[in-house]
């Protein structure tokens, strides 16, 4: 395709290079031939003017010695053509339409000075000048003049460079497009083969051009951090399905487990009743992990940012942490909140609310049963910072940066209820809002700081 | 109860059918929406089961119709999409609520209970009474056998949603829905933690426990001593 295509491009402008030369050699030719005759004509009107003048002053006799004619010399056609030939030129005076001396021919004369092609048998075609003068006495004088030979060689000579020009610069033009075509393609060509090879191991092997073409080198970088962006891509991918498979075999084999001892148990309906009961528990669980993997898409689709408004999320923070507050009280933990009131910011008020309760349940979840846990909220210059922490125990130095990931859990058994999925809706939505997250280092528990916008990027 | 049921999917809807036959409800049942569209202008229903995802329409577009052709009949969809925006659309063309797929039928019930009694109690009606409970909506205050009851806002719309469907099972995802406006379920025991703070005011000073807890569904409000 990519040789297709570049040698339809190469020969296309190769021909018309080569024709454009071709056409201009000739064209410089014509015009040379055309000034050489304008200057033979030149001269020859000259002549006519001298012949003129010398008759008026010292009459017919004197011409006709520079001619060196007799008085009543005349040539029949066929020497008439030979003299032309030998002599270059040919005269006839003409008395009252009578030829008095010079050639009786049978070519044709102008009254002005004018070229004339004429077909004179072996010789084939000869260009003359021709004029015919009145004199006086009723005289006239008819003159022609062949072509001078200096300028018909130059003329054969114009014509046989074009000639050359054109049998010899061919194969060269030909060479130099086989060149091109090589050049061209030869830096894409080994792109595409290495983008065949990528295609096989998209994850290690990168594409490399050796070519100082910038715009070739910048097409295999950016085909290199699109490579870079697939891998990620599907790592996550990968990090997913597992996820998924292990969120769900969990459950899938307790709920096994319940159908066959409720085969066991049939007889028993207060011991069947637990056992469907806690089948649809964990059914209940499985279900969870598919909503809130909708919703995860659902955010990361960006759907919600045409809903955004500008809104007070003191207001939210504060109702959630009333809701909250009995909820860390039931479970022994002190829950400390401090919102500034009136703060605003521009966002879907139903997944900020998530991003919020995800962050405590994170708390509830995972920090020790008597543990300090803190909302708060204050105004920074474009944005409102949130912040959600708890004093422990933390989150192990070398996990910290998988905990947005998918389905991570620090509980590698899947022990506790709940997928890895928390903590990654609140990354979500936090991009979705151009929210800046990050979990705090060197702190004793997770302590995570949320800015999130003011104002909407775009009325900036 | 009569009620119209919208289903193209025959296992769902042979699982609602049965539900409903369990609670002596008149089912009509059309897998289509332009056979659900006649019978529902033809026929007064108390309530209309439509299935968001129907064979040749959207039941969302199915929805807007009847109301536009002025059926006053309350709408429940049900759907497999489960995000807020999904719902809202949903109710912005005209459904009363919206329930995701898939559901324990004791929460469609519930719901279907609370929509066909939605009619006759009118949302400004000024005070609730439900046996000696009384609350007035006015003052945000609450009594029960006379005697005032303290409550937290969240308390207060817990016990206002209840009053308004008495004896009727009012599930988890339902108070998360009309008191907190959650479309997410979140993990933790948010509803169970206020419910219980409301029963240790409502329940634990007086005789017996008007809010009663419907083991693996939900509560249930109500009047009289007796069950």
């Amino acid at each position: 395709m990519i040789n297709r295509y570049h040698l339809k491009h190469t020969a296309l402008l190769g021909g018309t290079l080569w024709a454009t030369l071709l056409l201009l050699l000739w064209f410089t030719g014509q015009l040379l031939v055309w000034q050489d005759k304008q200057a033979q004509q030149h001269e020859f009107e000259e002549f006519l003017g001298e012949i003129e003048s010398a008759l008026e002053e010292h009459g017919l006799e004197h011409v006709l010695q520079e001619f060196e004619l007799e008085e009543d010399e005349v040539w029949p056609d066929s020497e008439a053509q030979t003299h032309l030939f030998d002599e270059g030129w040919l005269v006839a005076l003409f008395k009252q339409e009578r030829l008095l001396l010079g050639a009786n021919t049978r070519l044709t004369v102008a009254s002005t000075p004018q070229w004339q092609s004429v077909s004179l048998g072996e010789e084939g075609n000869v260009e003359l000048l021709s004029a015919s003068v009145n004199l006086p006495d009723d005289l006239q004088l008819h003159y022609w003049q062949k072509r001078d030979e200096l300028h018909t060689h130059r003329a054969e000579f114009y014509t046989q460079i074009t000639h050359w020009f054109a049998l010899l610069s061919l194969p060269l033009i030909l060479a130099a497009i086989a060149w091109l075509q090589y050049k061209r393609t030869r830096t894409l060509q080994a792109l595409s083969d290495q983008l065949a090879q990528v295609a096989h191991s998209p994850d290690s092997k990168r594409t490399d051009v050796s070519t100082s073409n910038p715009d070739i080198v910048a097409l295999s970088l950016a085909i290199n951090r699109m490579l870079d962006e697939i891998t990620r891509l599907h790592g996550n991918l990968k990090t997913m399905s597992v996820g998924i498979a292990h969120d769900l075999k969990t459950p899938l084999s307790r709920i096994s487990n319940r159908l066959q001892s409720m085969v066991q148990d049939v007889d028993n309906p207060a011991i069947l009743e637990g056992h469907i009961d806690k089948a649809n528990n964990e059914l209940a669980q499985v279900i969870n992990t598919f909503n809130n993997l909708v919703r995860l898409n659902a955010i990361e689709s960006g759907k919600h940012i045409q809903g955004f408004k500008t809104f007070d999320l003191s207001a939210l923070i504060d109702e959630l942490a009333q809701s909250y507050q009995p909820v860390f009280e039931d479970s022994g933990r002190r829950f400390e909140v401090s919102i500034v009131p009136a703060v605003h910011c521009h966002g879907d008020r139903d997944l900020l609310g998530q991003l919020i309760c995800n962050l405590l349940e994170n708390a509830l979840e995972h920090s020790h049963s008597d543990a300090h846990v803190w909302l708060r909220l204050q105004n920074h210059t474009d944005s409102a910072l949130l912040q959600v922490g708890d004093d422990g125990p933390g989150i192990p130095l070398g996990d910290q940066p998988k905990v947005f990931d998918k389905f991570y859990r620090a509980d590698i058994s899947r022990g506790r209820p709940g997928n890895g999925l928390g903590l990654s809706i609140v990354r979500a939505i936090c991009d979705v809002h151009k929210a800046h997250l990050c979990l705090l280092e060197q702190q004793p528990g997770a302590v995570f700081n949320i800015e999130i916008p003011i104002r909407s990027a775009r009325s900036d | 109860m009569h009620i119209l049921l919208v289903e193209d999917d025959p296992d769902t809807a042979e699982f609602i059918c049965a539900g409903l036959a369990q609670h002596n409800a008149r089912v009509q049942h059309c897998n289509n929406a332009e056979q659900a569209m006649l019978s529902a202008s033809a026929t007064a229903f108390d309530v209309i089961i439509f299935d968001r995802l129907l064979p040749n329409m959207d039941g969302l577009d199915a929805v807007r119709v009847l109301r536009a052709s002025k059926v006053r009949t309350p709408i429940i969809m049900l759907t497999a999409l489960s995000d807020t925006a999904d719902r809202v659309a949903g109710l912005e063309a005209g459904a009363d609520d919206y329930l995701v797929k898939p559901f324990a039928f004791a929460e469609l019930y519930a719901r279907l209970k609370a929509l066909a009694r939605r009619q006759p109690l009118r949302a400004d009606t000024l005070e609730l009474v439900i046996g000696e409970l009384r609350l007035n909506r006015t003052s945000r205050r609450v009594y029960r056998a006379g005697q005032e009851i303290e409550l937290m806002p969240k308390e207060y719309q817990i016990l206002e949603y209840m009053m308004q469907n008495p004896e009727q099972l009012i599930t988890k995802t339902m108070l998360l829905e009309q008191v907190w406006g959650f479309s997410f379920d979140p993990k933790t025991s948010l509803v169970q933690t206020h419910v219980s703070r409301l029963r240790n005011k409502l329940d634990k000073p007086f005789a017996f426990d008007m809010i009663k807890t419907i083991r693996g569904s939900g509560y249930l409000l109500t009047g009289s001593h007796y069950d």
